[in-house]
């Protein structure tokens, strides 16, 4: 079976600092990754790398078995088979245009009748709890967990088979964001999809993925099965973020 | 009691119409303690600490309310009454430390400033010397350099230490800390709490920590307070609330939290997260009975109609919660 994804050796500096030195990840097809780490980790660049938003200076990355080519064509190919959905949706949402016109672009990219593509809309607005009158609406006049929502449901119009979707809960209240991990989880299950989660919410990433890679300055750290990665953590820096983890203890 | 809070209320006046952000939260905190207050979005959390420091936005308007601060009480209704105590009976660190420092100044010149305030008088080398040494204190590497650097050639931690040495320096009664670490990395977010105890016993001041994360609470609070929709659902010790939440709300708050070693399906697929279902009520207009009641998994008729008191739970003194099932008849 071919990767979903697969990084060899990707090497990317911005001036004096290495944002990704020698990262090398495999991520199978239908599965969900996690890709944990500090800010300035190289999670974000990563993952910019991957949607061809960031060109590498050295190494290789394969989507689906393809390697990964830039230029307008092949940006706009990819688009058809990976989406993200960014740290910041309400920054991903045009301020200027309704809702609605953002979802019509999604048509016309896929070259498909618009009534259709409503008609799709509208079950997966339906699935991610926003009101169907969600489409009238400026990004300013909705809270930002439906603004997440709305940037799912962008991504989602465009029926991807890999999702990228970085930190997708920051910002967002413990009632909400079990909410929003249920919906990706279900995604996932009835879409067979591929999810990648970068997030630093350890505990998190935890329940939600199979295989998980811990970043630091620019290098994998350590990868792995879930269950064994935070386990039995090998590397230093995977037991520091573990142990400086918050956890709400049984009462003494 | 170091610091006391009673019957604050605070009104804002939006286009919509005016929302009741707090309605009759009444705090204690005593010397050398941590209370976390914890809520979610639009709980009102903030505004505590806004309406404490007298911060709070134009149009913002304290309806009810005293504050007890080492033992002299200020009416919150006035305009700036806390204002004598800011920067010497009161510190506050913010979310983002980058909000707080003036991008213009040194951090050096930001720190004497404090002390010009809390120790008029002293000589400039005195005070050099005194803003070293708290940045010392909070363990930022090279004091010496970093007085004659900017706050944008700090990284976010170190900016939240200079942050700290700053409240350290005015030497509060009260430290008033709003999210300070939501904007840090984990193990960032470990240093600055420890900063933070740190300060509070070379001091000896009451700390209230605002935060959405009850793992903070857990980990580092004594007393922990529940806020919600502007409203004081339960409070008590840490250890208490945490063994018999009073509240169903504070019960299903903890039940969100994800544990670091909670039970993992082998099947990740199959992980589910626990949700709070419903939305917040509308802010200016109360529904009658318990507030939380719209989303309440064990409520039943009379939650609908009768506002619940507070009432006491178990022999322990100052664990209560607000609402109807813990009535004794």
């Amino acid at each position: 079976m071919t990767d979903a994804i697969s990084i060899s050796q990707a090497q990317l500096r911005f001036g004096e600092t290495a944002a990704l030195d020698g990262v090398s990840l495999a991520i199978p097809n239908g599965s969900c990754f996690g890709i944990v780490g500090e800010s300035g980790s190289g999670k974000t660049t990563l993952m910019r790398a991957v949607l061809g938003l960031q060109k590498l200076d050295r190494g290789e990355i394969r989507i689906l078995g393809k390697p990964l080519l830039h230029g307008r064509a092949a940006l706009k190919e990819r688009a058809g088979f990976i989406q993200p959905i960014f740290q910041d949706p309400a920054a991903s949402l045009s301020p200027r245009s309704r809702i609605r016109t953002l979802m019509d672009e999604v048509g016309t990219v896929l070259r498909e009748p618009l009534a259709a593509t409503h008609e799709r809309l509208h079950v997966i607005l339906n699935r991610l709890g926003l009101p169907p009158g969600v489409v009238d609406k400026y990004p300013h006049e909705i809270s930002g967990g439906q603004a997440r929502r709305v940037a799912i449901a962008r991504a989602l119009l465009m029926k991807p088979s890999i999702l990228i979707a970085d930190e997708p809960t920051a910002g967002l209240d413990v009632s909400v964001q079990g909410d929003l991990l249920n919906l990706l989880q279900d995604i996932r299950r009835s879409q067979h999809i591929t999810l990648v989660i970068i997030s630093h919410n350890l505990a998190i990433v935890r329940l939600i993925a199979e295989n998980a890679a811990v970043m630091r300055a620019g290098k994998v750290v350590e990868a792995g099965e879930v269950g064994s990665l935070f386990g039995s953590p090998q590397d230093a820096y995977t037991r520091e973020l573990l142990a400086a983890w918050p956890s709400v203890s049984a009462a003494k | 009691m170091a610091i006391s809070l009673r019957d604050l209320s605070v009104d804002y006046t939006l286009p919509q119409g005016t929302a009741h952000a707090l309605r009759g939260v009444s705090l204690d905190i005593r010397k050398g303690q941590m209370l976390g207050l914890v809520g979610e979005s639009g709980s009102g959390k903030s505004t505590v600490a806004f309406a404490l420091m007298g911060l709070l936005a134009n149009n913002a308007r304290v309806t009810s309310g005293t504050a007890t601060i080492e033992g002299r009480s200020f009416d919150l209704t006035k305009r700036n009454a806390t204002a004598d105590l800011r920067g010497r009976g009161m510190a506050m660190i913010f979310q983002d430390p980058m909000l707080s420092l003036n991008p213009v100044f040194t951090i050096g010149t930001q720190l004497c400033e404090v002390l010009r305030r809390r120790a008029p008088g002293s000589d400039r080398k005195t005070r050099v010397a005194m803003a070293q040494d708290a940045l010392a204190k909070v363990k930022l590497s090279n004091p010496q350099r970093r007085m004659n650097q900017y706050p944008h050639e700090l990284s976010g931690g170190m900016r939240q230490r200079v942050v700290i040495a700053m409240a350290l320096l005015s030497e509060p009664a009260l430290l008033i800390a709003d999210e300070p670490t939501t904007a840090l990395d984990v193990t960032v977010e470990a240093q600055i709490m420890r900063e933070i105890i740190g300060l509070r016993d070379r001091i000896g001041c009451a700390v209230l920590l605002i935060t959405h994360s009850l793992g903070l609470v857990t980990e580092y609070c004594d007393a922990i307070s529940v806020l919600y929709a502007g409203e004081k659902l339960e409070s008590g010790t840490v250890k208490e609330v945490q063994r018999q939440p009073g509240h169903p709300y504070t019960r299903m708050l903890f039940d969100c939290e994800v544990p670091i070693d909670c039970e993992r399906h082998a099947d990740a697929s199959e992980n589910r997260f626990t949700v709070i279902a419903g939305e917040l009520p509308d802010p200016r207009q109360r529904p009658p009975g318990c507030i939380f009641n719209g989303r309440c998994d064990v409520s039943f008729e009379d939650c609908a109609v009768i506002d619940p008191g507070d009432y006491p739970i178990g022999n322990h003194a100052g664990h209560s919660a607000r609402c109807l099932r813990l009535q004794t008849p």
